[in-house]
């Protein structure tokens, strides 16, 4: 077993654009947070400007963005090159919700680093996530 | 026991012994041998421990007695049912959602629907619209005319409305936050169509506080978001007596997973708000009841705690009606409920099954009461939009329900049940004294500004979906018997940039050519009702007329009343 990380991974939790549903939002903070997260909710009608600054004022390891609606194409692309722009690209860009398996290859090349689509297993995001974190601080100890 | 000892009693106490002795001597021993299913049985939502068996020792358990909890079909407390025939002289009305598509083409639906005799439609606009902007502000770029039709000026209304007023006589509209706004611009598209109002009914959700709490689609604060929805009722009431200008939609906290007791707890302490911000405006509750007594209630898969949930919701609204406010009147006591079964309990997976679903929770409204009408929906919504199979289905299952099962030929058919009256009476007390924790924190629209309403259904949320990853409820489709995953076909609505580019075009053509000098003054009589305290409705009426956008009123009130704006601990999350 790896040792435990020694500070909580930080996540910022965000809805983009127009679409109010927060369900599966909901039960993702919990989750995370029942893990021993520290997570932070942006709120709903967020644009891409507004979470890449969030996210780089509340310095968070993770960006996590939920998404019911067919905006996800042009703003999801948007955060990661902002991310980018403001040195924040090291930031692991999560992105859940309903997103068709047409448009996953696209938005992984555009920045996202791992899609979960509507349906997933809170357990496996939660592993995914102690998976990247402990590599990460493996990475960075080296 | 609270009950004075009399024969009823007695014999119930005997039934107790009985039961204890039937407990040592039969099912004790079986159960050994033969251990439970499940531990513990709970139901679904609740969670609520289910006990193997009811007797009438229950009963006094709970303190039922026949003539105050159930009385009589037609009379208070209405338990039985708010109609003195129940379902035997009419059924219910069997209504039938319908995909509209995109909103360019609701006219020509709306038209087509009405052509199949339908006399009624519901009107809904995209998420710009219900969110208070334009089509042209780039926060709502992709989402113009997605989910309903983009509403920006009059103009839109006035094409829209190219209907046949003679057929159409029941609009309901959904347009929550900008409601004043809204309100205004259909009844100026009315008076140019030349629709009496009082020969129409136009029914308005305004249901603002319900945004709040679950939907999101929210602008103001919440104390001016009810104060701009109290302004609609207000003139509603006054202006057209035969409109509707309130329906409590607890079919949205349903989805958003809150338990039947938190659903009769929010709903009617929501409702609640409204009639304590009407009444100071100088009406009586006798006279407002009537009004804000429209609920829609959906059931979920538990049989009972569907067929409980509807039996208390109408005892629940007497009992606050008469002890809460002093009502009098009958019609002030007897709630309007529209019942549907809930779109959540559908999988996506293994859809047929989703027809036994509908049917079984189709049974459970009528058992309920079904209320004055019943909607369904369809077996293969999570799929595609609607298909003409699915619609037939989908209105075939009320049918069947109705004239092959016998439900609706006796009224509340389950009353009198140990199990049912248990639960029933269970949900009205517990109700009860949630309601009492909201009034204490000062109402719904503190509770809402605290958080209270959203923590509490964010907990819903997290537990009911643990119970299915950790296979507590079993889903069949989705933990229990289900299949190798195939792919799915989901038929995504994809963006229609040249749909979202003509209704930006035709709205900066509008905005060049109409009175700008009048629509700035009108939009600052907007801005001063708002700063005053004035009814909104006559000054978002004068603005319409001069082709004011619905964007450019709900930024004026915005720069009165401020944005809502949740954080983690406020939203639930």
């Amino acid at each position: 077993m790896e040792d435990l990380p020694e500070r909580p991974l930080r996540v910022l939790l965000a809805k983009l654009g127009m679409d109010t549903h927060t369900v599966g939002v909901t039960i993702i903070a919990h989750a995370l947070r029942e893990a021993g997260m520290e997570v932070i909710f942006t709120g709903l009608k967020q644009t891409p400007e507004m979470v890449a600054a969030a996210a780089v004022q509340e310095d968070v390891d993770v960006v996590g963005i939920s998404t019911l609606s067919a905006g996800h194409t042009r703003s999801l692309p948007k955060l990661a090159r902002l991310l980018r722009e403001a040195g924040a690209g090291d930031k692991l860009l999560l992105a859940g919700g309903v997103i068709p398996e047409e448009d996953q290859a696209f938005l992984t090349e555009a920045g996202v680093h791992k899609i979960f689509t509507m349906g997933a297993d809170t357990r496996d995001i939660v592993t995914y996530l102690r998976g990247w974190w402990a590599e990460r601080q493996a990475a960075e100890a080296a | 026991m609270n009950k004075p000892l009399g024969s009823f009693t007695v014999a119930n106490d005997n039934i107790a012994g009985e039961a204890a002795r039937w407990e040592a001597e039969t099912r004790g021993p079986f159960v050994a041998a033969n251990p439970e299913r499940r531990d513990p049985f709970v139901t679904q939502a609740l969670t609520w421990p289910i006990k193997p068996l009811y007797t009438p020792a229950d009963l006094d358990a709970v303190g039922f007695d026949y003539l105050t909890d159930l009385g009589f079909p037609g009379e208070y407390p209405y338990t039985r049912s708010t109609r003195p025939n129940g379902h035997r002289s009419q059924f219910w009305t069997m209504t039938q959602v319908t995909g509209f598509g995109k909103g360019q083409a609701w006219s020509k639906r709306a038209r087509y629907m009405l052509d199949q005799g339908l006399s009624g439609l519901i009107l809904e606009y995209d998420l710009a619209t219900t969110n208070g902007y334009d089509s042209d502000d780039p926060i709502v770029e992709g989402e113009v005319g997605r989910a309903g039709m983009a509403l920006d000026s009059l103009e839109d209304l006035e094409a829209a409305f190219d209907l046949p007023f003679d057929k159409l006589k029941y609009l309901m509209s959904v347009c929550n936050a900008p409601q004043p706004v809204n309100l205004a611009m259909i009844i100026a598209a009315l008076e140019k169509k030349g629709v009496d109002p009082r020969d129409f009914v136009l029914h308005i959700v305004n249901g603002i506080l319900i945004e709040y709490t679950c939907v999101g689609r929210y602008i103001y604060p919440p104390e001016h978001g009810l104060r701009i929805a109290v302004d609609c009722i207000e003139y509603i009431i006054r202006n057209h007596p035969n409109w509707a200008p309130l329906s409590i939609i607890s079919a949205q906290l349903q989805p958003a997973k809150a338990n039947p007791v938190q659903e009769i707890a929010f709903s009617l302490s929501i409702v609640c708000a409204y009639i304590d911000a009407t009444l100071e405006r100088g009406f009586t509750i006798d006279e407002i009841a009537p009004y804000l007594n429209h609920f829609v209630v959906n059931v979920d898969m538990d049989f009972f705690e569907g067929i409980c949930k509807l039996r208390a919701f109408r005892k629940c609204w007497a009992r606050l009606m008469k002890e809460r406010y002093g009502a009098t009147r009958p019609e002030a006591m007897k709630i309007r409920l529209m019942t549907s079964p809930t779109t959540i309990a559908l999988t996506l997976q293994q859809p047929l099954n989703n027809i036994a679903r509908l049917g079984i929770m189709a049974t459970a409204c009528a058992l309920g009461g079904a209320g004055d009408n019943m909607t369904t929906p369809l077996h293969d919504e999570a799929h595609s939009l609607p298909a003409e199979e699915a619609i037939r289905v989908g209105a075939a299952i009320q049918h069947i329900v109705a004239y092959e099962t016998g439900v609706a030929e006796t009224i509340d058919p389950l009353a009198g049940s140990y199990y049912v009256e248990t639960l029933t009476k269970q949900m009205e007390d517990a109700a009860f004294a949630e309601m009492d924790r909201i009034f204490e924190m000062g109402g719904a629209t503190k509770a809402i500004e605290r958080g209270y309403f959203q923590r509490a259904l964010g907990r819903e949320q997290y537990e009911r979906n643990k119970d299915i990853e950790e296979g507590r409820r079993k889903w069949i489709g989705v933990n229990h018997l289900t299949l190798p995953e195939k792919k799915r076909e989901i038929e995504i609505f994809r963006l229609d940039d040249t749909m979202e580019e003509e209704q930006v075009a035709k709205l900066q053509a509008l905005r060049a050519r109409r009175d700008q000098a009048a629509v700035d003054a009108a939009v600052e009589r907007v801005r001063q009702a708002a700063r005053d305290g004035s009814n909104l409705v006559p000054a978002c009426l004068d603005a319409v007329k001069v082709y004011a956008t619905h964007g450019e009123l709900c930024n004026a009130m915005r720069d009165v009343f401020g944005v809502h704006a949740p954080d983690s601990q406020l939203a639930g999350v």
